[in-house]
């Protein structure tokens, strides 16, 4: 009987959306299985973890108020009057750091494994692009509690745009709202994070996640693709593989929020001086503690500026590489990408841990 | 008959007056030419009549000093010529520039005093050496005929800083009633009676070097006031005449007011002249101590007059505030004041036999208050060891602020002496105690709840997983 309204159900849904051709390609669709085969999960659980940012994103969207006199208020209520309140804001901070560091682990992997080969060049920049979006909404968001690190740290972050040459100056003054971080800069940044960037990282999303089904799963270069390799179904085998992660990281992200559930701090005050030791989110630690290294004047030009430009050259560069990496593309194995990568990982993980040393 | 006495009395006469015209011939012989005072002492000019009265004329000093010229030259065309350097009559701050040839010190300390701070059409100083000490008949210090001898310099000041309208002129804010109640004060009233040892407006302000009363350099700054009058005040051998304590200054830098002067830098605290008045400086009087108090404890003062102590304090002539807080030593009030232990000061005239009724009063204020922070203790060990276990409390500590606020109004309610007043107060505390209380150990059960769920909801999750991967692995042999 249970069986027979399923069915019923199932064939009025197929009469209208013709279901049996997404289920036949889904038949179709097969993951390789290979010994790098564990890093494929990373952006299902970015994925995972950007649902879970929309949904508890929409839940204190209910409550919080986007104003200079209000924000950090509406967060102490979430976090004292309303039901669960506390962990819907402990959830939604501990996931966004999560995501934004599944999103580097997904990053990486694409690169060792050279994924971003043709044709999936375009793959890579709108993955890439999701990354900077993902930064941006970190950033963004930090400010919304109206905190004395968060609006110290916006300080000091949005002082560095200003630095960067020509459209460094108007760039600043759009983000602020003004020449200083203000209620405006508030309100602004609300704005992005709520609906501009969601907007845009949704576009970039769906384009993503149609171009891998499209493409389906890149295999690493030794795998010789002319002769037979061990797959499994996408339906219902990897899918439900995915699931079992993304339980395991939902318990991790329940874990973290109840044991460490995330500071409120004390409200911002505009007039105060800037506490000692004003950091940034770690994912932006190492370009932080670079610009603190870096000479205040290199032959005429400021430091700051010189790091700046650095760090915009590297990210191009990293964002293009599928254009540059010839070797990879005619399938010769390019070890000067590998230690690349290398480098970068290491000085990513160095000069993180200086920055929250010192 | 020849009147011998009469003779005797017009001979001494003689001689003395003989004595006196040789002396004064003899001082003017010895003198250099000095041709500008004797042509102007010639034609009776009251300044060169002046100046052989003067102290400079005494050491010698020719009119030239001061004006330029050449007193040697007879002629009055090259004494007075541009040539040797005559400048008439000196005008604006070249008066004080004069001076300072010989008293350089006086100068840069005038220099740097708020006289020289403000200016006549910003051209010249309001005050000069001339302005006090006069111009060509100026005398020593000691002498009785100097402007500036204690028993004149108050007057002098009087001159500029009791007329209204020129003070108004260059700070509106300043008083100018500071001679009138100089004549009222102790210090006047002696001063008016020949005491030389009696504080004068340069006692306190400085002679030369005068500050404003907001430059901390000042003597009469008020973290510095309490030193200026401990000079004199602190000096057992000087006051030994008036038989007056003097320890007042080592009393009241230990003291609350003290502290929060010296220490803290407070300037609402009170300094000596707070409490005696400054210029019209007089010990308070045992009718007008609660006056001066309630200047700052206002409602303290109003809360004790209309407590029945008021009327027994009267009667008993006790000086109001005094008789509990003492006067220059007064200590923090602490809870230890009120009740009926060895420290409090209930007991002093209250006893079971005694007054018993405020005696039983004493001793139920005492048991709130010892209450209250008991309590207060024990919520806020919760709070904070809510707080360490990572929950949001701020609504708690909000109160305990609360708390702390009525606490200090405990204080003040306390001197109405009466019991349902202060029961009210404590009530409120009582209730913010409470609620304080259900915070804390809500977010301790808050706490607890958080883990309990969470283990819960990881055990929900173990199961899941575990179905989940047996799951899998069941499909996958299954496709094998």
């Amino acid at each position: 009987m249970r069986n027979k309204v399923i069915r019923d159900i199932y064939r009025w849904f197929d009469e209208r959306l013709n279901l049996q051709d997404l289920i036949q390609l889904a038949n179709k669709k097969y993951v390789p299985i290979h010994r790098h085969s564990i890093w494929y999960y990373f952006g299902g659980v970015t994925l995972f973890l950007f649902i879970i940012q929309v949904a508890t994103g929409i839940l204190l969207l209910m409550y919080y108020k986007g104003s200079e006199d209000l924000a950090f208020e509406s967060i102490r209520y979430i976090m004292t009057e309303v039901e669960f309140g506390w962990l819907i804001r402990s959830v939604h901070s501990w996931s966004a750091n999560l995501m934004i560091f599944c999103a580097f682990i997904h990053m990486f992997s694409v690169f060792f494994t050279k994924a971003y080969r043709k044709p999936r060049e375009i793959t890579w920049i709108t993955g890439m692009i999701l990354l900077f979006i993902a930064l941006g909404f970190g950033f963004s968001g930090y400010l919304l509690p109206w905190n004395e690190l968060a609006f110290f740290a916006t300080k000091v972050g949005t002082d560095i745009v200003g630095v960067f040459p020509i459209i460094g100056k108007p760039l600043q003054l759009f983000l602020r709202g003004g020449e200083d971080v203000t209620g405006t800069t508030l309100s602004r940044f609300f704005g992005f994070h709520v609906a501009i960037l969601p907007a845009i990282f949704i576009v970039f999303l769906i384009f993503h996640l149609i171009l891998i089904q499209r493409q389906g799963m890149s295999l690493p270069m030794n795998i010789d693709q002319s002769k037979e390799f061990k797959t499994m179904p996408f339906f219902p085998n990897f899918l439900l593989r995915d699931l079992l992660l993304w339980l395991i990281v939902l318990n991790i992200l329940a874990i973290l929020a109840v044991l460490f559930p995330w500071e409120l701090g004390s409200k911002a005050d505009p007039f105060a001086p800037a506490p000692a030791g004003i950091k940034p989110e770690w994912y932006f630690m190492f370009m932080f503690q670079t610009l603190k290294y870096i000479p205040a004047k290199i032959w005429i030009i400021d430091g700051e500026v010189v790091g700046i430009m650095l760090f915009t050259i590297g990210a191009i560069l990293w964002t293009t590489i599928p254009f540059w990496d010839r070797k990879t593309e005619r399938g010769q194995k390019n070890l000067l990408i590998n230690y690349l990568g290398l480098f970068c990982i290491i000085y990513i993980i160095l000069l993180t841990i200086l920055g929250y040393l010192s | 008959m020849i009147n011998w006495k009469n003779v005797l009395f017009k001979i001494i006469i003689l001689f003395f007056s003989l004595l006196l015209i040789g002396r004064m011939e003899k001082s003017y012989s010895q003198k250099k030419i000095d041709y500008c005072f004797s042509c102007h002492r010639a034609n009776n000019d009251e300044s060169a009549f002046l100046f052989s009265k003067d102290v400079h004329f005494e050491m010698e000093l020719s009119c030239a000093d001061c004006h330029g010229g050449d007193p040697t030259q007879k002629d009055m065309g090259d004494a007075m010529s541009t040539e040797n350097n005559f400048i008439g009559v000196p005008v604006g701050n070249k008066v004080s520039e004069l001076c300072s040839n010989c008293h350089i010190g006086e100068y840069s300390a005038l220099y740097n005093s708020v006289h020289a701070k403000y200016s006549i059409k910003g051209e010249e100083w309001i005050v000069q050496c001339t302005t006090c000490h006069g111009i060509h008949n100026i005398t020593r210090v000691k002498n009785r005929i100097s402007p500036v001898n204690p028993f004149n310099i108050s007057k002098i000041c009087a001159k500029c800083h009791s007329n209204i309208s020129y003070i108004r002129k260059y700070n509106p804010e300043l008083p100018t009633d500071q001679y009138e109640k100089y004549l009222t004060s102790k210090h006047g009233l002696l001063n008016s009676k020949n005491d030389p040892k009696a504080a004068t407006c340069v006692s306190c302000h400085d002679n030369h070097q005068i500050l404003s009363k907001k430059d901390p350099r000042s003597s009469v700054y008020f973290t510095n006031l309490p030193k200026t009058c401990s000079y004199c005040h602190s000096n057992q051998e000087y006051m030994s005449e008036y038989k007056i304590p003097t320890d007042q200054y080592e009393k009241y830098i230990k003291s609350v007011h003290g502290i929060a002067t010296t220490e803290k830098g407070d300037n609402a605290a009170p300094s000596c002249n707070d409490c005696h008045g400054n210029h019209g400086a007089i010990p308070p009087g045992i009718e007008s101590i609660s006056k001066v108090c309630g200047m700052c404890h206002a409602i303290n003062a109003e809360l004790f007059a209309g407590s029945p102590h008021k009327k027994a304090f009267d009667s008993m002539k006790l000086p109001e505030c005094e008789t509990c807080h003492s006067n220059h030593d007064i200590i923090a009030a602490t809870d230890q004041l009120i009740g009926i232990s060895s420290t409090s000061i209930c007991i002093k005239c209250h006893s079971n036999e005694k007054l018993p009724e405020g005696y039983k009063t004493a001793k139920k204020m005492r048991e709130l208050l010892d209450s209250i922070v008991a309590l207060e203790s024990t919520i806020t060990k919760l709070v904070s060891d809510a707080e360490q276990k990572g929950m949001e409390v701020s609504k708690a500590k909000f109160k305990l602020r609360d708390i702390r606020q009525i606490k200090l109004e405990i204080k003040t309610v306390i001197h109405a002496f009466d019991l349902s007043i202060f029961e009210k107060k404590t009530t409120e505390i009582f209730n913010l105690i409470n609620e304080v209380k259900s915070q804390g150990e809500y977010a301790i059960e808050e706490y607890y709840f958080r883990r309990w769920g969470l283990l819960g909801f990881t055990l929900i999750i173990i199961i899941l997983a575990v179905s989940l991967f047996l799951y899998i692995k069941k499909l996958e042999n299954k496709s094998e």
